[in-house]
């Protein structure tokens, strides 16, 4: 009998990606190995880019997300996969990332942004587990975590490599 | 004195900000001329108040422009400002968590509160989406998420926590939002505060969110949609938005790929119907082009669609349904010289030269709405076909004809809906209940289903689920014949 909720059962690879003025598309494949139905995150919960390596990260997951004041807490989308069986998603995300910047003189409000058609490396990491997500009506003790980031059990990982295109040279 | 507004940043210029509408938003909440703005200053403009009218939000946004805060978090007094950042696109925090459809105060870095550690800086930051679609629970309901949020509201939210941050009050988060945390209660007391002046202001009974509830989500089913039906008709709350929302909230986005593909044309559609809206407002001879020229053509055409979804209808059925939709003659005969008319427009015979938002408003469509194959199937084919039977029906005698034409052009129109990548991503049973719900609503005819089934296996060759569906409903039809 397999182990179900072993770190293997959901493999996930990057089918394609496209950059447009406007947003970037991904579309990613899941495959379960397992011989029952997993549940995943099907949503981008977090996204970053990394200037120095040209790497975009990408996270199905809310784990290491803080907890912060705001407007309204929205959970996940979730779906499942049959056993045995593959499926593909669709991701989005805007042309390019904006964040405050860290290499600004300390206080000083300053801004990066990073074109994401620049990524030369792309990972992904989704959440899953083999139960579906349910609200945990117990109390409790506040731990910093999302209740999605209690819920999974594993991360499906993949990461692949932008082949640069070679600059036409003139003539 | 102590907020500001962020108008041109180091790393971004101001191209992603949008200071004039939290501005607006300010003007909003003060609903008072005592509001102001000086001249913009290091990236920045510093907003100025002299309070003349009382009400919680006024008092609230008083204090907050007038009064020097200096809390001491732990590590001695500082002098705290608030400076607003309207609208950045693809604005993600540290953490990677994106912002679109949210808002945030962030406190100072050196606070250690929550959200502390995701600031740069030594101020308070509120941070939010000026093109947000929040949809949040509604008070009384028991916790239906169906309530919008306007700008204003998020801002004013988003000060209430600013507030507590700047006082060094700020209550407890947990990780849950239903029951939300003591912080969020609080703020949602205080947003009520001004939903209830606002709704009062407008004469309107007050629409308040539930403090017990912090959940919510993107896309609200009572606000976004139709926009330009809205303007067109100079209404939120006209018969034409109300069939709009009932063919969206029934029809097309009761099933996971009907939600999908409402997702994909809700992108499209708001990639240009705001600023078609603009140009409207400003020139009243377009929304008369599109109210009687296309708004009302592509309603009918989506009231046959929701009968004929509802029940089998055959050709003489369908002939007397269009006949019921158009009793007047004369009227039928206007609407398609409204429709020739709006034809014309679209190709580029614009009568007035003088006027150059007719040549901004098709250059707009151009780049952006006849593009998008979501838009193409579900706003601009029906008109087309509804342009085309509506000539047919009144200059041609034959009903029986006429009812072979119009089941004819719905029949070669249904199955090009476009597919939603969604359809990968459903396991066996759910591909068969939403295969189901197409074929018995919108494809209905053997030949429809076929064609739909076709371009589904040829799209998604390597899905298992979609192959395995297909397959076994190929055996049981060949199994039945």
């Amino acid at each position: 009998m397999t182990n179900d909720n072993s770190p293997n059962q959901l493999k996930v690879t990057l089918k394609s990606m496209k950059p447009t003025d406007h947003e970037f598309k991904l579309v990613v494949r899941l495959s379960n190995k397992a011989d029952r139905a997993l549940h995943y995150i099907s949503d981008v919960r977090t996204a970053k880019f990394n200037p120095q390596t040209k790497t975009l990260t990408i996270c199905l997951s809310d784990e290491g997300r803080e907890i912060i004041p705001g407007v309204m807490s929205k959970l996940p989308e979730f779906r499942f996969i049959d056993p045995n069986s593959d499926a593909e998603i669709e991701l989005k995300l805007p042309s390019k990332l904006v964040k405050l910047s860290r290499s600004a003189p300390p206080g000083e409000l300053a801004f990066e942004s990073h074109d994401l058609a620049d990524a030369e490396k792309v990972d992904i990491e989704i959440a899953w587990a083999d139960i579906p997500y349910y609200k945990d009506t117990r109390k409790l003790k506040e731990d910093g975590r999302l209740p999605a980031a209690r819920w999974e059990q594993n991360k499906a990982k993949t990461s692949k490599e932008i082949p640069r295109k070679k600059s036409k040279k003139k003539k | 004195m102590s907020m500001f507004i962020l108008n041109d940043a180091s790393g971004i210029g101001s191209d992603d900000l949008d200071p004039l509408q939290a501005f607006i938003d300010l003007v909003i909440i003060a609903d008072d001329d005592g509001i102001g703005l000086d001249d913009p200053a290091g990236g920045m403009q510093q907003v100025t108040y002299n309070k003349t009218v009382n009400g919680p939000p006024q008092t609230r946004l008083d204090a907050m422009v007038n009064t020097n805060f200096a809390p001491d978090y732990g590590g001695g007094a500082q002098n705290v400002d608030t400076i607003i950042i309207p609208g950045l696109s693809g604005f993600t925090l540290d953490d990677g968590t994106p912002f679109a459809n949210n808002g945030t105060a962030l406190p100072p870095a050196s606070s250690g509160l929550p959200g502390a550690s995701l600031n740069t800086t030594e101020n308070c930051l509120v941070i939010y989406d000026t093109q947000q679609n929040v949809c949040l629970a509604r008070d009384g309901t028991g916790g239906d998420i169906d309530l919008p949020a306007s700008n204003p509201v998020i801002l004013y939210h988003e000060f209430s926590h600013a507030f507590r941050i700047l006082n060094n009050t700020l209550l407890a988060l947990t990780a849950e939002c239903d029951p939300s945390s003591p912080e969020e209660n609080a703020a949602i007391i205080d947003e009520n505060d001004l939903r209830t002046q606002i709704a009062n202001r407008q004469g309107e009974t007050p629409e308040l969110r539930d403090p017990g509830i912090h959940c919510g989500s993107v896309g609200c089913s009572s606000s976004g949609c139709c926009i330009i039906a809205t303007v067109a008709s100079k209404s939120f709350s006209s018969w034409q938005v109300q069939q709009l929302r009932l063919v969206r909230d029934h029809f097309v986005r009761s099933t996971e790929v009907g939600y999908d593909f409402f997702e994909n044309f809700f992108h499209d559609y708001y990639s240009f119907s705001p600023q078609v809206c603009t140009m409207m407002a400003g020139n009243p001879k377009i929304s008369e082009h599109f109210l009687e020229g296309y708004i009302n053509p592509l309603l009918d055409f989506w009231k046959i669609m929701i009968e004929r979804s509802s029940k089998l209808l055959d050709e003489t059925k369908l002939a007397n349904l269009f006949t019921t939709l158009h009793p007047d003659r004369k009227k039928a005969k206007e609407r398609l010289a409204a429709l020739q008319r709006t034809s014309a427009y679209w190709a580029g015979d614009i009568s007035d030269k003088s006027d150059s938002v007719p040549e901004e408003l098709i250059a707009l469509l151009s780049e952006r709405a006849w593009p998008s194959e979501h838009i193409q199937w579900a706003l601009i084919e029906p008109v087309r076909l509804y342009h085309d039977l509506l000539t047919h029906y009144l200059y041609n005698e034959d009903k029986a004809s006429f009812g072979r034409e119009l089941n004819r052009q719905l029949e070669e129109w249904a199955p090009e809906i476009p597919i939603s990548e969604v359809w990968a991503s459903l396991p066996a049973d759910e591909v068969s209940r939403e295969l189901k719900f197409c074929h018995n609503t919108l494809l209905q005819s053997e030949k429809n289903k076929q064609r739909f089934n076709q371009r589904l296996l040829e799209k998604f060759k390597d899905i298992t689920s979609i192959q395995w569906v297909l397959n076994q409903q190929t055996k049981t039809a060949g199994g039945t014949q």
